[in-house]
């Protein structure tokens, strides 16, 4: 029975937590002028504001919520999630500088206007808002039904589920709705350390409470020799030929070394989500990329997942009591004023990243799809109140799919960073890859798209609904559907890329491509390390997160039924997990400074001046337009429903 | 445009949300359990979101806002009021009361110390001290 004292704690805190975020807010609207600068802060913030605020959003509580239950429930057989800061921090060193120099040539704020001023794809366009809202709904929406799950708990039942996703629902669209972009990013900076020391705390908690780095060690030994306890331990081997999860059962446990690979490219994909892209253009330079992304997301963020998360799913795994809603349970009848400041931080990291989602949907959703399709009179008011509105509307969406639908929020959440993940090709068309041209990189996409849902749950549960069984299940093969999907994407990308016009580009994607070509060439030292730099890439990748992660198995001990012989005193899975994520954070800054991907630059960038083009009023148009939309969508109903009474199970 | 003044506030709240809970945290746990180590380490703590408070002010080439001081004096005077309230009600274990004393005792040195190195030891009297007015054409 929780003391009554003890349940002060926590709304005390949060209205701590709310005074905070109304302060932020309002600060962030003063500068804004209400509209002015609304959607992407005037491209004004500080490069450490960026980077913390990527770093937590790249976070979230994924890790905290999602990757300590994934050791307390398998232990260390995917050990590719332990190398998650690294795995995050390599797109951002690949992307990120000269997507913002073309974004500020451009004067662009937004993946979606990236995509359609480089490669004029309607699309692209439609799948970057798609894939921001099912950030937004989906993958942000699981985690805060699972925090608001946990406040349900930790209030004694005094507070429902219901109550608790409708209250962060409000705070969300309080700092989101009023201050945009920029209390994203001011409000995110104290969400950031918020969230950072929550896992630190919560991992010292749980080594307290484990009696000690040497005891937590010596309970994995005494886990490793029970029945099957050694298949914690160990990456099973480096594929496994199955139907996949919910069509074929696999002898022992179905995590490979694929599995790791697979899982490691869909971490990948926030980085090159609208999400990550939204905050790398507004910010105000390009000067902080690199430190960002070595030391703050593969330094501090790996090292807070390689340790910290590792750490409090390892005291789960020994002791059932001691995973994470158990922990704050305990917490919250002894130190309740610990436990309200850790979980407050819990919050904070899932709400930097619902906030951002949200605030990127309902931009995508007005500004790059119902403005310039169906009312591009829409002024600039007008189209910021509009985003505000949708923006209530998707959190309402999500509050309510959290507590009436959760599988399908569950369904719906686990196509985030995989579909995120098929971007990656046109980004690399944009940044790098200069022969991808429109069409590849378009229908690359479409195909990649095709390859996650083909193996993903919502994906067959929806041709199931229809009558069409797949004869797999969900990553057939141990191999996630981010890699299913870029190999379909990759296939298509290369075959069209060979066979369409490498010069049919506009004028706009010209001119970023001989803007990108004339400023950031690579300078004469970076270019005799190039080969150095790819095989160290590729040996990295191919031992701390690809098939060699079967020498984890037995590099630092071994591990049988007879129990561990670890000679680092720790897991040699772990140990090897901790080895690579060191020597990671070194490649992210032999990458980043030595081969100047994200060194620092500075120069002023004028803007580029299109030619002047004739604007026709468009208003009958937009009208006719919009009209055959809703009888499409409502045909396209129908068939669904006479589809699915006529063979749906 | 996010302005210096706005970094600087957006560290100060970083600071204090860090810092200064844990230091709180670890001041209340120090009393539940009658430890007087766990209360040093929440005085430290404190001591430390100050320092740092301080660098962030000399970093950006400012003092305390006016806000902040008035936050710092008030919360002063409850932990004062509330201290005196323990001490009368004699519900004060002798490691609660030592603590307190830590405390209040680390608070004041580093506020004296604080101003005398800023200003002076002249200098931070005039801090506190009421200049009268004294018209030019006074004929003194």
């Amino acid at each position: 029975m929780i003391n009554a004292g003890n349940l002060v704690w926590l709304p005390l805190y949060a209205l701590f937590y709310v005074a905070v975020m109304l302060f932020w807010t309002r600060v962030a609207a003063r500068e804004n002028g209400n509209h002015e600068t609304y959607f992407s802060a005037g491209h004004s913030l500080s490069p450490w504001i960026s980077a913390l605020t990527l770093a937590a959003a790249s976070l979230s509580g994924w890790f905290l919520l999602g990757g300590s239950a994934e050791i307390a429930a398998r232990g260390f057989a995917q050990p590719g999630v332990l190398q998650a800061g690294i795995v995050l921090a390599l797109p951002g060193v690949l992307f990120f500088k000269r997507m913002w120099f073309v974004g500020q040539r451009l004067r662009l704020s937004s993946q979606a206007e990236l995509f359609r001023s480089y490669f004029d794809s309607k699309f692209l366009v439609v799948v970057s808002v798609v894939v921001a809202v099912v950030f937004a709904v989906g993958f942000a929406g699981l985690q805060l039904r699972a925090l608001s799950e946990l406040i349900g708990m930790l209030s004694g039942g005094m507070v429902s589920p219901l109550v608790a996703s409708l209250f962060l629902g409000v705070v969300l669209f309080a700092y989101v709705g009023i201050g945009g972009m920029r209390a994203v990013g001011y409000f995110g900076v104290i969400q950031s350390v918020l969230a950072f020391t929550a896992i630190v705390g919560l991992a010292g908690f749980a080594l307290m409470s484990s009696g000690g780095f040497a005891a937590l060690n010596a309970g994995l030994q005494t886990l490793a020799q029970s029945p099957d306890g050694a298949g914690l331990f160990q990456v099973a081997g480096v594929i496994r030929f199955s139907a996949g999860l919910g069509r074929d059962a696999v002898m022992g446990h179905a995590e490979t070394a694929l599995t790791s690979l697979s899982v490691a490219m869909a971490f990948m994909g926030f980085q090159a989500s609208p999400l990550a892209a939204k905050i790398v253009l507004s910010t105000r330079n390009a000067n902080g990329f690199a430190a960002g992304q070595t030391w703050v997301m593969a330094g501090i963020v790996g090292g807070i997942i390689a340790f910290g998360m590792a750490i409090i799913g390892t005291a789960g795994l020994i002791n059932p009591q001691l995973s994470l809603g158990g922990m704050l349970a305990q917490l919250q009848a002894a130190s309740p004023w610990f436990m309200a400041w850790l979980f407050l931080g819990a919050v904070a990291g899932v709400q930097l990243l619902a906030g951002l989602g949200l605030l990127t949907a309902g931009e995508g959703l007005v500004r790059h799809i119902y403005k310039p399709y169906f009312h591009s009179s829409l002024s600039r008011v007008a189209t910021v109140n509009l985003t505000r509105i949708v923006i209530a509307l998707l959190a309402l969406v999500s509050v309510l799919m959290q507590s009436l639908t959760p599988v399908a929020l569950s369904a719906l959440g686990a196509l985030a960073l995989p579909l995120a993940f098929q971007l990656w090709t046109p980004l690399l068309g944009i940044t790098w890859l200069r022969w991808i041209t429109p069409a590849a990189a378009t229908v690359g996409v479409g195909f990649g798209i095709a390859g996650v849902l083909l193996t993903e749950t919502m994906g067959y549960e929806v041709l199931s609904f229809l009558g069409l069984e797949l004869p797999w299940g969900r990553w057939p093969w141990t191999i996630h559907s981010a890699a299913w999907g870029m190999a379909a994407n990759i296939a298509a990308v290369l075959i069209i890329s060979a066979i369409t016009n490498r010069n049919a580009f506009g004028a706009e994607a010209q001119e970023a491509r001989r803007f990108v070509q004339s400023t950031l060439r690579m300078g004469p030292r970076a270019r005799v390390l190039g080969a150095a730099a790819w095989s160290v890439a590729l040996a990295w990748i191919f031992l701390a997160v690809g098939p060699g992660l079967v020498f984890s198995n037995f590099a630092f001990g071994t591990v049988d039924a007879s129990g561990g012989a670890w000679s680092v005193g720790m897991p040699s899975i772990w140990a090897w997990a901790l080895l690579f994520w060191a020597l990671g954070v070194g490649l992210i800054w032999f990458l980043s400074y030595k081969m100047e991907m994200a060194s620092p630059y500075l120069m002023d960038i004028p803007a580029y001046e299109p030619p002047r083009t004739l604007h026709h009023d468009q208003t009958r148009v937009e009208g006719e337009r919009l009209r055959k939309l809703v009888v499409t969508g409502a045909l396209a109903f129908i068939l669904v429903v006479l589809v699915a009474f006529s063979f749906g199970s | 445009m996010s302005t210096p003044n706005t970094e600087r506030d957006l560290l100060v709240f970083s600071i204090w949300a860090v810092l200064g809970f844990a230091g709180l945290a670890f001041l209340l746990e120090g009393f539940t359990r009658d430890s007087y180590f766990v209360c040093l380490l929440g005085t430290a703590l404190i001591v430390a979101a100050f320092v740092a408070h301080i660098i962030v002010n000399f970093l950006f080439q400012q003092g305390f806002r006016p806000g902040e001081t008035v936050l710092g004096i008030g919360a002063f005077g409850v932990l004062t009021f509330t201290f005196i309230a323990g001490v009368l009600s004699g519900s004060m274990s002798m490691v609660d009361y030592y603590s307190g004393l830590t405390l209040f005792s680390i608070l004041i040195v580093g506020f004296i110390a604080y101003l005398s190195t800023r200003h002076g030891l002249r200098g931070a009297f005039s801090r506190f001290h009421v200049k009268t007015a004294v018209s030019e054409d006074s004929g003194r």
